[in-house]
């Protein structure tokens, strides 16, 4: 059978699978954000026509889990199960993919958890700087908009509307199953073909993720919430794709500006002057350019001098970009870590699966650790000038506007656009 | 492994030991089906575990010190955990950053933390590296440099770290005024991060102090699990550790904490959409036998989707939007905690009364066998589940050492868990979670917090 991975380990009596279709919440309809994770959540609430209760009390009882993962290029359901239950966990599974019961009292009860989830998030300072970050950065992008969806948005779906979307993604479409640890080839083959159901199943229909154009000047985006002592700082704009011929140059270049505890971000923020308990860049991947972003957390007093002293950072690595030193570490860094994203069968299937998810090149993680020594000092300083911006960035900060609003605006030299939002709106 | 332990191995390397490197073998316990734990100890009263793994080619090396908050005194609560991040910087032969330079140059993983009762260090790296784990680590045991810019700069990260756990984190805030609530003596009333006043106050004699006294051989379990030379590492362990004196510990001053007797209630505002209702019930110690009960009265209470509370608070009843519960693995007696975020405008209140309907359900009517038996089956696969990777194994080997003094612990807790029946967990119910024996923490939403909520 095509389309099963498996990483097999008879270390421990346990075995982890994963469905996942190609794509995520990129399909879901303007003005319908959220809806592909909520179809995904009630196929798992209403598998075969049972109460959710009874589906729980079924896969507690055989020590067993499964959830859902919904992201902009693709819906995973993922499971784990002691082995001695394997057999009546992929039966389980099995329904959850090809029998949604969809029930209309469940799919109720569900809008309105999303919809307290929602404003639950709002207490989490850090996801509220993540959030009106990506909306900023990829405005207009459906990367922009939230995978879990908006109060509005979660309230205006319908049954109707869940069928559809589950008819025109999930129905009928090839799925990927990966699974890992005590079970074989064979028997994940066959296990596969349970899950995957009598349904014929056809891949997904490409779909063009379109190129996000990216922020234009300095823009601040200022999430007011009171009393703040602390500000989360998000500081960034477009960054890297799989496919960019300098895509691991500049990841191995980023690790030195920010990936470590050791960079220079950490070391200069944090080590020398106390200012944030951390300071990282990152550089996301996804089947369409994600963005570049540094991220600290000061107390309020010190967010304006650390998103100087940020910007100062970003104008320097560009400029001088990165020594050969710091490349020849990096690359230690990165080819010596590796063993742990493959130390165990769950992680090793993970990366199959990632390939294939988001159409990386071939061989992107078997291959990563000779990429990665591959990269000359020259590549990793050209792929920094070409690929991250000093010009176009977003600065997100959440805080009290009232207690430090002035001050960070005018840490921001050549701010082009400003705007203040309440923490609290959609 | 067992060539490696037999006696004239081990004379042969204890005769060319440093002075407090003498390793000896004090036993073998058997982890789980396949693998087996080693006990040995050094000259200097060093404990070392060691679980053969050759499933991946990386090591856990985990170093586990005695010491947490629990062994502070007030006006100098937090000293524990300040120490803990000042044990990443300069040492007399590693400038300022370099050991984590290294660390990071050989691929290492590495983090630690400090709780009630602990301190541990954890690093994972490729197994080609563990010789320099070995001397890193036994360099800062002894050999950490505390001068005023260090411990100044550290401070501030602390207070730093304060304000995002838990200043600006309700549910944070809410715990630390629950614990400081529950307990009157024992020092599990401050927080394990510290007050912030205190952080503030600390000197660098404080944290020389504080190192001179509990950073010792005598004081730490080393645990190291992975793809590994067993010879190769206790000749490493014996030249690295073996230059390194015991100390001589303190009695430490424990303050029993008296029996509660009535409900205590606080009320706090916050600048928060929801309230927030906090329960911390008296609870016993990790080692008590009643432990491995309340873990599982703690599943069928609270434990995914299908537990009792959450099914009637959230999807039910629609009361609230997160219920969670934590049944503290302490040395001594503590608190299980309940957490519960309301939905919408609805009021703590009507949270407590659903919880306490259904703790008197659990008090007075027997646990279905089959929902004990998913309670039981939850629990196997969240220990299977956390045993991994090296690191999840030599995490779960040096807790149970460190709290329990048995390295394997958790799977006997497992077994206990297994025995656990509906009279184990009525007594328990009965014994512990009762209204004379709680502290609530009601967190009230400010107003104006945010206008538009969910319904």
């Amino acid at each position: 059978m095509k389309n099963v991975l498996v990483e097999t380990s008879h270390a421990l009596p346990l075995v982890g699978m994963t469905a996942a279709a190609l794509p995520g919440s990129l399909t879901d309809p303007p003005g319908k954000e959220g809806l592909t994770r909520l179809v995904a959540r009630l196929m798992r609430r209403t598998a075969a026509g049972l109460a959710p209760r009874e589906l729980d009390e079924r896969i507690d009882a055989l020590g067993g889990s499964l959830g859902i993962d919904a992201a902009p290029s693709s819906v995973a359901f993922s499971g784990a199960v002691i082995a001695r239950s394997l057999e009546p966990f992929v039966e389980l599974f099995a329904d959850v993919l090809n029998r949604p019961g969809f029930s209309e009292e469940e799919l109720g009860r569900l809008k309105r958890e999303t919809q307290s989830d929602i404003v639950e998030s709002r207490d989490n300072d850090r996801a509220l700087a993540r959030r009106w970050f990506n909306r900023a950065v990829f405005a207009g992008h459906p990367y922009g908009r939230s995978v879990s969806g908006t109060i509005p948005s979660i309230e205006s779906i319908e049954p109707a509307d869940i069928r559809a979307h589950f008819e025109r993604t999930l129905r009928g479409r090839a799925l990927l199953f990966a699974l890992a640890g005590d079970v074989d080839r064979e028997a994940a083959e066959r296990l596969a073909e349970r899950l995957a159901g009598a349904t014929a199943r056809v891949d997904a229909p490409s779909l063009a993720t379109p190129a996000p154009v990216g922020p234009r000047g300095r823009r601040l985006v200022f999430v007011d919430k009171p009393e703040r002592t602390q500000t989360q700082i998000l500081i960034g704009g477009l960054g890297s794709h799989p496919h960019d011929s300098d895509h691991i140059a500049l990841h191995v270049a980023n690790t030195v500006f920010g990936g470590t505890f050791t960079a220079r971000l950490t070391e200069e923020v944090r080590s020398k002057r106390g200012w944030s308990y951390g300071a990282y860049s990152s550089l996301p991947y996804d089947r369409a350019r994600q963005a570049f972003s540094m991220w600290t957390f000061p107390k309020a007093e010190d967010a304006a001098p650390c998103i100087a002293l940020e910007l100062d950072l970003l104008h320097a690595w560009r400029e001088r970009g990165i020594t050969k030193r710091e490349l020849a570490w990096a690359k230690r860094y990165l080819v010596r870590s590796h063993a742990f994203a493959i130390d165990t069968a769950s992680k090793r299937v993970s990366l199959a699966l990632d390939e294939r998810l988001h159409e990386l090149p071939a061989g992107y993680h078997a291959d990563y650790t000779k990429h990665v020594q591959a990269v000359t000092l020259e590549e990793a300083n050209a792929a920094v000038r070409a690929r991250i911006s000093e010009d176009d960035l977003v600065v997100t900060v959440v805080g009290t506007e009232a207690r430090i609003g002035g001050a960070v605006r005018d840490a921001i030299a050549g701010l082009s656009h400003a705007e203040t939002v309440a923490f609290d709106a959609d | 492994m067992r060539e490696a332990m037999r006696g004239e191995r081990l004379a042969k390397l204890n005769s060319n030991a440093p002075p407090w490197g003498a390793v000896e073998h004090l036993g073998s316990i058997p982890f789980g089906a396949a693998l087996t734990i080693e006990r040995f100890r050094l000259k200097n009263g060093l404990t070392i575990l060691v679980c053969e793994d050759h499933s991946a080619p990386v090591v856990a090396y985990h170093t586990w010190y005695r010491v947490g908050s629990r062994h502070e005194r007030v006006g100098k609560t937090g000293l524990a955990h300040l120490f803990e991040h000042l044990m990443f910087r300069q040492t007399e032969n590693l400038a300022e950053g370099e050991f984590d330079r290294k660390l990071e140059e050989a691929g290492a993983e590495s983090n630690a933390a400090t709780w009630l009762d602990w301190t541990h260090y954890n690093i994972a790296i490729p197994r080609e590296q563990l010789g320099l784990v070995v001397a890193l680590e036994a360099e800062r045991m002894a050999h950490l440099v505390l001068e005023e810019p260090q411990v100044q700069a550290e401070k501030d990260v602390v207070a730093n770290e304060r304000r995002y756990r838990v200043e600006d984190d309700v549910e944070s805030a809410a715990s630390e005024l629950l614990w400081s609530t529950a307990f009157e003596r024992h020092a599990y009333r401050w927080p394990t991060i510290g007050w912030m006043a205190d952080i503030e106050g600390f000197t660098t004699a404080d944290c020389a102090d504080f190192y001179r006294t509990y950073y010792a051989p005598n004081n730490a379990t080393v645990v190291v699990v992975g793809d590994l030379s067993l010879p190769r590492l206790l000749e490493k362990l014996s030249t690295s550790y073996g230059a390194l004196e015991p100390s001589a510990l303190p009695v430490e001053e424990a303050v029993p904490e008296p029996p509660q007797t009535s409900e205590r209630r606080v009320e706090v505002t916050k600048p928060t959409a929801t309230e927030k209702l906090i329960i911390g019930y008296r609870s016993p110690a990790l080692g008590d036998f009643d432990h491995p009960a309340m873990a599982v009265l703690a599943e069928l209470l609270l434990g995914g989707r299908a537990s009792r509370i959450h099914r009637r608070l959230i999807q039910e009843l629609e009361l609230a939007s997160d219920a969670r519960i934590f049944v503290g693995p302490f040395r001594d007696p503590s608190l299980t905690e309940l957490f519960v975020s309301a939905r919408g405008r609805h009021r703590a209140e009507a949270l407590l009364e659903v919880v306490d309907e259904e703790l008197a359900r659990i008090r007075e009517q027997p646990v279905p066998t089959e929902e004990l038996a998913r309670a039981q089956a939850r629990m196997e696969l969240s220990l299977v589940s956390s045993l991994e990777t090296a690191d999840g194994k030599a995490s779960t080997i040096g807790f149970y050492d460190t709290v329990l003094g048995r390295p394997a612990a958790a799977f006997e807790r497992m077994e206990a868990a297994r025995a656990v029946d509906p009279s184990d967990l009525r007594r328990a119910a009965r014994r512990y979670l009762t209204p004379e024996q709680r502290s609530i923490v009601i967190v009230r939403a400010q107003a104006g917090a945010s206008e538009e909520t969910a319904r």
